[in-house]
């Protein structure tokens, strides 16, 4: 029997620590006596900031290394999984880590009476409304929290890693029992804090455990690309250029139809238009070309390809006109510029409703901690204030 | 420095306003969230326009861009080898202009641009970009230097400034500085030793806004082969939130750290003039404290990195680009 872990992280951001969980479970079957293999999804490297990827670790109490390895190794992807560990809620919306893909839903791998373990501080059915349903019932367990971010060389110590290998323990003590947890972390680290960080988690998620039935989700509305045969590839490694094509408006320019990426964005950009002074900055910086031109000046959005760094809600000289949402607030990927055509007053209310009072501004290393300010929404006419620039 | 006895003409992109709306690298592709690289490459197609080949030498801005059998190129765009920059530059050229001499192709203006990272550039295709330098072919090499071959998670290259934290220099207990190499200086390099390249030119892509849109133009009307080495933030090796990408690179060029110039025809143009007599620069402290590559540096460190900075732009014979000085007395 091998039980398969898949953790999904954000890539670079999370990298540590989803290497960090997968070695850990390992290592902590093994002081149960179980064998452990763990590994990165390969098609994933190079890793980049954002994308969804995927660490797995497979845990089999009666198999040797040698079968375990040869059964899980050479895999480009699981099949099934026992457990399915989310450390960024946002990757509910569905995964697309790279082109012939597909956006897949998160919980495409789940076994039926599998587990979800999701890191969030919403409400299961705010999830669930995203997810696609599934033909057989399963368990969504939530491990409150904050999607911990850091870079590749300063490490986020904020016990994430600790608390999710805890949850895990709760989920299936058969996998990991929370004693061989804390045995474990206190022979490693000495540190009091970090058993207890898992104890907790353990506790806490033993009660946010919740049946998923096959009635609730959504059907999934992403096609998933069939691959090309080898018979279909043109002669040599010729690719199909994007077909030259641009207008004014809403998706007029052509682009890449086979990779949308829109799933890397744990935020996105929302515009007051009415405050817009045509600056152009947030079109000419953009390193994705998400933004349309349109006929009367402004800059409309494509989500389906904005990535979500927030280089635009830097560069924009205007005080609350580009700023960062969290991707849970909304529910599909519509033109912003025609919403606000259709309805100007509507429009703004809506993004301000959105936005909220609170404004998240990360420090400029990552995963240093934030600012959190707390404004007052523009009305509707107000004047364009020039905006603190927060870096430079 | 620069005198007014030569005029260079060129389409020039007076603002953001006139920068042609189109794009010929479209979105798309597989890069990091904010990153820089993607910006060089989307705005030297823009300014070149349609009618232009390009070849990618092997590293993120190939890898990122080519993710399974798709890309987000609308002109025609070929993978080279990692140290083939100059010589698939060369390659084109030739096989256009012989193209067009036997009449098989309209005889036209079609620019050529290679680009290489600054591992592929910098360091591996070093030699094949000499040679092209040399030629007479009408051709553009990009050199983007992220600091780091950052496709495969960041290892030093001769480009990566001193003292960062890379896979090949992790910090350590008992060494804290892994890399000890100062920064290859490869554009004055390769304007000093090739009197056929009439132009070279270092640039940030989006500080000052619209400098490197004109300056992809310049190189491309000046004719014959020329080379231009982008700074690029990298928010995944450098360490920042995607957010900031476009500060970053504010930050070195006004720190002095990042030299911003032209050099037409032997002449040095300033671009960002960071001496005291010109527009100064900041304390590079401001630059490296945003970096969590640079997050084990001490005081000393960087004022050791300050120190560098300043010698660049106080003693050098050519401040910021040639670090000659003046004359040695040798005793007999």
């Amino acid at each position: 029997m091998i039980k398969r872990v898949e953790i999904n992280y954000r890539g670079i951001f999370q990298k540590n620590l989803a290497k960090k969980i997968g070695g850990d479970i390992v290592m902590i079957a093994a002081r149960m006596g179980q064998v452990g293999f763990s590994n990165g999804r390969y098609s994933d490297a190079p890793e980049r900031n954002g994308i969804p990827c995927k660490y797995f670790a497979f845990v089999s109490p009666d198999l040797s290394e040698e079968e375990l390895e040869a059964e899980c190794g050479a895999k480009l992807d699981i099949d099934e999984a026992n457990i399915s560990v989310v450390l960024d809620d946002t990757m509910v919306k569905g995964v697309e880590p790279w082109a012939w893909h597909g956006v897949r839903p998160i919980n495409e791998k789940v076994v039926p009476y599998g587990h979800m373990l999701i890191v969030s501080r919403r409400r299961p059915e705010e999830l669930v409304r995203f997810m696609a349903r599934k033909p057989y019932p399963y368990y969504l367990a939530l491990l409150e929290g904050d999607a911990s971010f850091a870079g590749l060389w300063v490490y986020r110590d904020d016990l994430t890693h600790e608390r999710v290998l805890g949850a895990i323990a709760a989920l299936d003590p058969q996998l990991l029992s929370i004693e061989a947890v804390k045995g474990y972390l206190w022979d490693k680290t000495h540190e009091e804090h970090r058993v207890e960080a898992a104890q907790k988690a353990f506790e806490s998620v033993r009660h946010n455990i919740h049946e998923v039935t096959p009635l609730q989700g959504i059907d999934w509305p992403y096609e998933i690309p069939k691959l090309p045969k080898w018979h279909e590839f043109s002669e040599g490694v010729v690719v199909k250029a994007v077909p030259r094509e641009f207008h004014l408006g809403p998706k007029g320019q052509s682009r890449n139809q086979l990779f949308k990426r829109g799933t890397t964005k744990s935020q996105r950009p929302v515009v007051r238009f009415d405050l817009c002074t045509k600056c152009t900055l947030c079109w000419l910086e953009c390193p994705d070309q998400c933004f349309d031109p349109t006929p009367d000046g402004y800059y409309d959005i494509d989500y389906e390809y904005c990535v979500g760094c927030g280089k635009c809600a830097e560069v924009c000289p205007v005080q609350e006109c580009i700023v960062m949402v969290d991707e849970l607030a909304f529910e599909d990927n519509r033109s912003p510029w025609e919403h606000w055509k259709r309805d100007p007053e509507g429009y703004v209310r809506w993004a301000e409703e959105k936005k909220g009072k609170h404004r998240v501004l990360p420090n400029v290393v990552t995963g240093t901690g934030e600012r959190v300010v707390e404004v007052e929404p523009v009305p509707v006419g107000g004047k364009p204030k020039p905006a603190a620039r927060a870096g430079a | 420095m620069a005198t007014a006895d030569k005029v260079l003409v060129y389409d020039r992109i007076k603002g953001v306003k006139q920068i042609p709306l189109e794009e010929f690298y479209t979105s798309g592709h597989r890069t990091c969230q904010g990153c820089e690289s993607a910006t060089v490459m989307r705005q030297f197609i823009k300014a070149a326009g349609p009618r232009t080949v390009v070849a990618g030498s092997t590293g993120c801005m190939y890898v990122a861009n080519t993710s399974y059998m798709t890309t987000p190129w609308i002109v025609p765009w070929m993978h080279t080898q990692l140290g083939a920059g100059g010589s698939s530059a060369v390659g084109m050229a030739a096989g256009l202009r012989a193209l067009m001499r036997k009449n098989r192709i309209p005889q036209e203006k079609i620019n050529v641009i290679s680009f290489c990272g600054d591992l592929g550039g910098g360091d591996m295709g070093l030699s094949g970009i000499s040679g092209a330098l040399q030629t007479d072919y009408d051709l553009l090499i990009i050199m983007y230097d992220n600091e780091s071959a950052a496709n495969t998670d960041i290892q030093a290259t001769g480009l990566t400034t001193w003292g960062a934290q890379t896979t090949f220099s992790p910090v350590g207990k008992v060494e804290r500085i892994m890399h000890r190499r100062w920064k290859k200086n490869v554009a004055a390099m390769l304007a000093v030793g090739h009197p056929n390249c009439r132009y070279v030119a270092t640039a940030c892509a989006t500080y000052p806004p619209v400098d490197f849109l004109n300056k992809v133009r310049k190189a491309l009307s000046i004719g014959g082969p020329t080379f231009i080495h982008t700074y690029d933030p990298c928010p995944k090796g450098w360490d920042f939130h995607p957010r900031y990408s476009h500060e970053l690179g504010e930050l070195g060029v006004r720190s002095g750290l990042l030299p911003l110039y032209e050099i037409i025809d032997g002449q040095v143009v300033y671009t960002y003039d960071a001496r005291k007599t010109g527009k100064g620069r900041i304390p590079v402290r401001e630059y490296l404290t945003k970096q969590g590559r640079f997050a084990h540096l001490t005081e000393e460190d960087i004022a050791y990195i300050q120190r560098m900075v300043d010698e660049m732009w106080d003693e050098w014979e050519v401040p910021g680009v040639a670090p000659f000085r003046g004359t040695l007395k040798v005793s007999a």
